[in-house]
């Protein structure tokens, strides 16, 4: 699974598990019995082939090929550089802002292409009240205009462009309505202008602006130096990790048994991924894909951990649910085997929070009506069934007020993650 | 000319909606339906969007009375749409109440047209003398 999304190495060795180990699986001879898949993240990586998936934690001293060559070269070495697939979520993402007209169309609608296509929004400018903005000072990879169906202009005026000379950022995107893209590429540097995302029937338009984002992504991905190294043992692009997860979904239930809808999370080192099925949602956004994805950067328990604690100190939940775990606060000073479990059991409640009505961030899902919660990712080899199920309860019962129950499924074998790097594959 | 319409809050009235919608088509309106389950601020983000004259909504479960007391609130938030001409019509109340009350609330609330328990066509006629009257040219021009 996602790489970012690991577990701290000292855990699993400590609980027997696959750090280093390779476990064999159930194999589809038919569809990828020579291709070997390969998953980089921030703490693991993991090397698939048809017989077998290895997980290595990572070497910080070494780049990422050579620690890979010297950990799986002779496995790496049986494959021609076309049938090696690589996916990575260690580059840690790319950031947007979008300046839009209204929440409910041009900011919703490009907010859910950007997360779509693994970008982090960084901030949703109302572009009526533009000037009450602060400036965001990080650079930002990504600025994204849009607004108005295409019978519809005159919508920008001096004030973007007095807001964008403050603005610190690497690439700028039109995706708004036609007769404001030529005024506004003749006085944006630099403007990209692509077709609208809002149609004539107020209906979302996808493609165009999920293609460059996701091409930008990527981009991103080759330039980063560790990375793309990578590119001298595979003839292949390298995608991001949640990218290829989201493409196993419409197939999990193939290999699991989820009922639907469901949500799939994976928590891991420096991120968590959340996947879930759109009937989750209530909103006038209506696309072919049956599951969207968001990624919650911050939440994670190795790289990320001391902004999991912060989350969790500010939950007046979290305490509450420390004492139920029977641990105290102390728990976030300790760097064993029990205080990862109980960060991961946190970040379960912290991340199921955030996507209800009690801490909504971009999204809030009809959790009632979730039937399955599926897990994967370094998650699965640290926590068992029971302790995931003893979180979800306290969920429920405290910030829902309801004994609902989804099924738990752990992804233990990291199907998931194959079922998806291998339909990317056969895609390529 | 250019109308938002659909049928708001929790109301699944989808067949007053399409008829509403054919009938405006007809009329010669450009017509951008949210359907049905449609919340107050996604109509005026509409009308944000695509330039709209004119926000019609339609309520038939009573609903409206409740919106209807938001929208002044709302509407002041936006800073486009001055000259939007809002209208609603439909079944505005639940049980039985004065037609004239009504319709006077509902002004109150910030509806310039307010057409309760009145058939589409009359309303449909109101409007397109409302609109003449505050803009004379489209005598000449039509919807």
């Amino acid at each position: 699974m996602s790489t970012e999304n690991e577990t701290d190495g000292s855990v699993l060795n400590g609980v027997g598990q696959l750090n280093g180990h390779s476990s064999e699986k159930p194999t589809d001879q038919s569809s990828s019995n020579s291709k070997l898949l390969v998953d980089i993240g921030s703490t693991y990586f993991k090397v698939s082939t048809a017989h077998s998936i290895e997980q290595h934690f990572r070497d910080f001293n070494k780049r990422i090929l050579d620690d890979l060559m010297h950990k799986c070269g002779d496995t790496v070495q049986r494959f021609d550089a076309q049938d090696i697939h690589i996916c990575s979520s260690a580059n840690g993402g790319l950031s947007t802002l979008i300046i839009g007209l209204t929440h409910s169309y041009s900011l919703k609608y490009a907010t859910n292409i950007a997360y779509n296509s693994g970008i982090n929004v960084i901030d949703s400018i109302l572009f009526q009240d533009i000037e009450e903005y602060s400036i965001p000072s990080d650079l930002i990879d990504v600025v994204i205009i849009v607004g108005g169906i295409d019978s519809n202009g005159g919508m920008f005026d001096d004030r973007l462009h007095a807001y964008l000379s403050k603005l610190n950022y690497s690439n700028v995107v039109y995706v708004g309505n036609a007769p404001d893209a030529a005024t506004l590429s003749k006085s944006i540097n630099q403007l990209v202008v692509l077709p609208n995302i809002i149609d004539d029937r107020l209906h979302i338009v996808e493609k165009h602006l999920k293609d460059y984002l996701t091409n930008l992504y990527q981009e991103d991905i080759e330039g980063k130096e560790d990375i793309k190294h990578l590119y001298e043992i595979t003839g292949n692009q390298i995608y991001s990790t949640p990218f290829v997860v989201n493409k196993s979904l419409p197939h999990i239930h193939a290999s699991f048994s989820v009922t639907d809808p469901f949500i799939l999370l994976d928590i891991g080192g420096a991120t968590t991924d959340v996947h879930y099925s759109k009937d989750l949602v209530s909103d006038n956004i209506v696309t072919e894909q049956e599951h969207d994805r968001i990624v919650f950067k911050k939440l994670g328990v190795f790289k990320s951990r001391q902004s999991l604690i912060f989350t969790a100190e500010n939950n007046e939940y979290a305490y509450e649910l420390l004492m139920h775990l029977k641990v105290t606060e102390n728990i976030y000073k300790e760097h064993s085997e029990k205080a990862t479990k109980i960060l991961m059991q946190l970040a379960i409640f912290l991340v199921l929070c955030k996507m209800s009505h009690y801490r909504p961030a971009y999204v809030t899902l009809k959790l009632l009506s979730m039937n399955s919660i599926v897990f994967t990712g370094g998650i699965t080899k640290v926590l068992t069934t029971a302790d995931i199920e003893d979180v979800v309860a306290f969920f429920y019962r405290k910030i829902m007020n309801s004994d609902h129950k989804p099924v738990t499924v752990l992804d233990t074998q990291y199907d998931i993650w194959t079922i998806g790097a291998k339909e990317q594959a056969t895609c390529q | 000319m250019k109308v938002v319409t659909g049928v708001i809050g929790n109301d699944i009235h989808v067949v007053a909606n399409r008829l509403m919608d054919l009938s405006l088509n007809a009329r010669g309106y450009e017509v951008f339906n949210l359907g049905v389950n449609t919340y107050l601020e996604e109509f005026f983000d509409a009308a944000v969007e695509t330039g709209a004259d004119i926000l019609l909504i339609s309520s038939l479960n009573g609903e409206a009375e409740g919106w209807g007391r938001e929208v002044k609130l709302l509407k002041a938030k936006y800073k486009n749409l001055d000259n939007l001409v809002m209208m609603i019509g439909g079944n505005l109340t639940v049980g039985s109440g004065n037609a004239e009350d009504i319709v006077q609330r509902f002004k109150s609330y910030g509806f310039d047209l307010v057409c309760h328990q009145i058939d589409l066509n009359t309303g449909l006629d109101m409007l397109e003398d409302h609109m003449r009257q505050s803009s004379p040219a489209l005598e000449t021009t039509g919807a």
